[in-house]
């Protein structure tokens, strides 16, 4: 009862424009994407297709992870040390030129319990020590960070675990495995988020979390297993780059956190919670890649990439605050 | 960020002023307290510590920290946070190195205003567009960083002839290191200005509560534009002391003060909720992070802890200086 309420009451009063923001990402996905097609040969060939879903596969994990966080009205910004840690984890853990261990799939495991630690880690700082998400999760982030580079030590672990390295190379229907990896992790978030009491929970949380606390529901436990379930997808998101790389890297996930919040914002998920989600995001991700793409197919230098993430949010948050604009006159 | 919502009825107003709590009272003296234990603990551990060389070579390092971390404090003041003042200082280092051929002497309050420009354009997208600052500040960070990129080739830029910015390498009185002392001239000034105006009730307002601030008629728009405009200059300046010791300009050089720095205005007790605060603790946390920063391989702990530590650093040091009468809805 609680979730219906807190999920629909706002979107009874607006459902001409939530119809517009859910339909506008997939509209501007095509246009972008036959703007490109148009201006470049390379970009429409099946080829170029192909390396944009199969870039999209890391991007798509994480902003899985974040767009829960999301939900609830919080940021992450853990995404990098996160992934670092966990990169530099599986990487010692699997098969690799730098110690004995061969745990395969346990190694795997491993990261991204790691990951959930890192992400709960942040949800305890948030719920018991009040700390902000942003501030919390920037905390996290270096922390994360931190122990990469201790892991690392000096010298790059090279992974020579043949299922781990196939993972990048091998293809399934033209695709690569990490891509289906991606579609599974898209598949399982959106599971989560329709039909679990979690899912349900974090959308309610971002849309009236006092209407939530008032009617009886202890919030705490459920944002802190959000930031652990976000955690987890960030440390798949590690062990996928290093597949990717055949190497572990403290810098593994340098710049996924704020591509990450770039994808899930254009997507439509707000910042302000209680919008947007899973399948909102997805889109998001192959907006990001189809724009990095083009941009670089039509000959934009490729350092742009993060300014033009920079400012696509920018405008993003400011087109979605513009309806409320009056409303909520504090914004810090 | 997100807007509070008092769920119960706050007796107690909110300002802080009347009756300040034993914790928050200690707080008040944290920065202090950490910065002599510090000194005192370093001083155990390395007698050699405390002779004018090494105090010289953690004051040097310190200055671009400082005033980093000066600037960006007014907008904490504020109730803000700005996450790009890293990224604006690679960029003006880059800026710097490319325009001295040209400009010379003047490339440096050159540097120094454009970079009060490029902070004052968030402000206004802040203000105007009603964006959270995190989220301005941090597709600033983006953007600044791509634009340092393609302006420096993503290279470094070296400065052949530095004679316009030497004068910073220079020392006071034989002792104190001159981009030291400007640090300190720089708070001096922010600090002295704010408190002989207006704007130190202005920015208090504006932090501790804004709705009520603009209803008593505050400028609190151009308070913030102001507050954003005043940390790009900090920046702008951080650059130019880094360029002094460094003699080139680089798109990341700055980038590893962005934690340093924010763990710098939480550490000397600045609330990130807003209003409660000084940039006199600024420096005071600015100190104490340099001195655990050259602290840490003096003790022989290894440098990777570093980055562990400025993360717990400012989880910690933030929950202690919270508002946490303001807020019972935390995001």
């Amino acid at each position: 009862m609680t979730v219906e309420s807190g999920a629909a009451v706002p979107r009874r009063n607006s459902r001409r424009g939530t119809a517009f923001r859910d339909a506008g990402p997939p509209v501007a996905l095509v246009v972008i994407f036959s703007v490109f097609a148009v201006l470049s040969p390379q970009f429409r060939s099946i080829d170029n297709v192909q390396n944009i879903v199969d870039a999209a596969a890391v991007l798509a994990v994480v902003t899985c992870g974040i767009t829960f966080v999301l939900m609830m009205g919080s940021i992450d910004l853990s995404a990098a040390g996160v992934m670092g840690a966990s990169a530099l984890t599986v990487s010692l853990l699997v098969a690799n030129n730098r110690n004995d261990n061969d745990f395969g799939l346990v190694g795997i495991a491993a990261a991204v319990v790691l990951g959930c630690a890192f992400g709960c880690l942040s949800g305890l700082a948030l719920v018991l020590l009040k700390v902000p998400s942003f501030m919390a999760t920037l905390g996290v982030s270096a922390i994360g960070l931190g122990v990469a580079t201790l892991m690392f030590a000096g010298v790059q672990p090279n992974i020579s675990d043949a299922m781990l390295k196939s993972w990048a190379i091998e293809r399934f229907l033209g695709l690569s495995y990490l891509t289906w990896i991606a579609a599974a992790c898209i598949l399982l978030g959106w599971l989560v988020q329709r039909y679990t009491r979690l899912g349900r929970y974090a959308f309610a949380i971002g849309g009236a979390e006092e209407v939530l606390t008032l009617s009886g529901v202890k919030v705490k436990p459920y944002k802190v297993a959000v930031f652990t379930l976000a955690g987890a997808f960030y440390g798949l998101g590690g062990v996928m780059v290093t597949s990717q790389l055949g190497a572990g890297l403290v810098q593994a996930g340098n710049g996924y956190d704020f591509s990450a919040i770039t994808a899930a914002v254009v997507g439509g998920t707000l910042l302000t919670g209680g919008r947007g989600g899973i399948l909102h995001s997805a889109v998001g991700v192959v907006l990001v890649m189809v724009l990095t793409n083009g941009l670089v197919q039509v000959g934009v230098s490729p350092y742009w990439q993060g300014g033009v993430e920079g400012l696509i949010v920018v405008a993003a948050v400011a087109a979605a605050v513009i309806p409320q604009r009056r409303r909520n006159q504090v914004v810090k | 960020m997100s807007t509070p919502v008092a769920m119960q009825p706050v007796a107690e107003p909110a300002t802080g002023r009347n009756g300040p709590r034993p914790a928050k009272r200690l707080t008040g003296f944290m920065p202090l307290i950490a910065l002599v234990a510090l000194v005192a603990a370093l001083t155990v551990a390395d007698p050699d510590f405390l002779t004018p060389r090494s105090l010289t070579a953690v004051a040097r390092t310190a200055a671009p920290l400082i005033v980093l971390a000066a600037g960006a404090t007014l907008i904490v003041l504020c109730g803000g946070i700005d996450l790009s003042i890293a990224a604006l200082a690679s960029l003006s280092t880059v800026l710097l190195a490319l325009w001295l051929p040209n400009l010379g002497g003047m490339a440096t309050p050159v540097v120094i205003a454009v970079a009060a420009a490029i902070g004052a354009v968030q402000g206004l997208a802040h203000v105007l567009l009603r964006i959270p600052s995190f989220i301005v500040t941090l597709g600033g960070m983006s953007i600044l960083s791509a634009v340092a990129l393609v302006v420096s080739g993503a290279g470094t830029v070296r400065v052949v002839d530095d004679s316009p910015v030497k004068w910073l390498e220079l020392y006071v009185g034989g002792y104190v290191p001159m981009s030291a002392a400007m640090a300190l001239l720089v708070v001096a000034l922010i600090a002295a200005v704010v408190k002989a105006t207006p704007l130190h009730s202005w920015i208090s307002a504006t932090g501790y509560s804004e709705s009520a601030a603009r209803l008593a008629g505050t400028p609190v728009d151009l308070v913030k534009i102001g507050a954003f405009c005043v940390s790009g200059a900090c920046a702008g300046f951080a650059a130019v002391m880094l360029v002094s010791r460094q003699f080139s300009g680089g798109p990341t050089m700055a980038d590893n003060l962005l934690l340093p720095a924010v763990a710098a205005i939480v550490v000397g007790g600045t609330a990130i909720t807003g209003g409660h605060g000084s940039l006199w603790r600024s420096l005071a946390g600015a100190l104490v992070v340099t001195l655990l920063r050259v602290g840490l391989p003096i003790v022989g702990v290894p440098s990777a802890y570093e980055q562990i530590l400025y993360g717990v650093i400012i989880v910690v040091a933030v929950a202690l200086t919270l508002d946490w009468s303001k807020v019972s809805i935390i995001k």
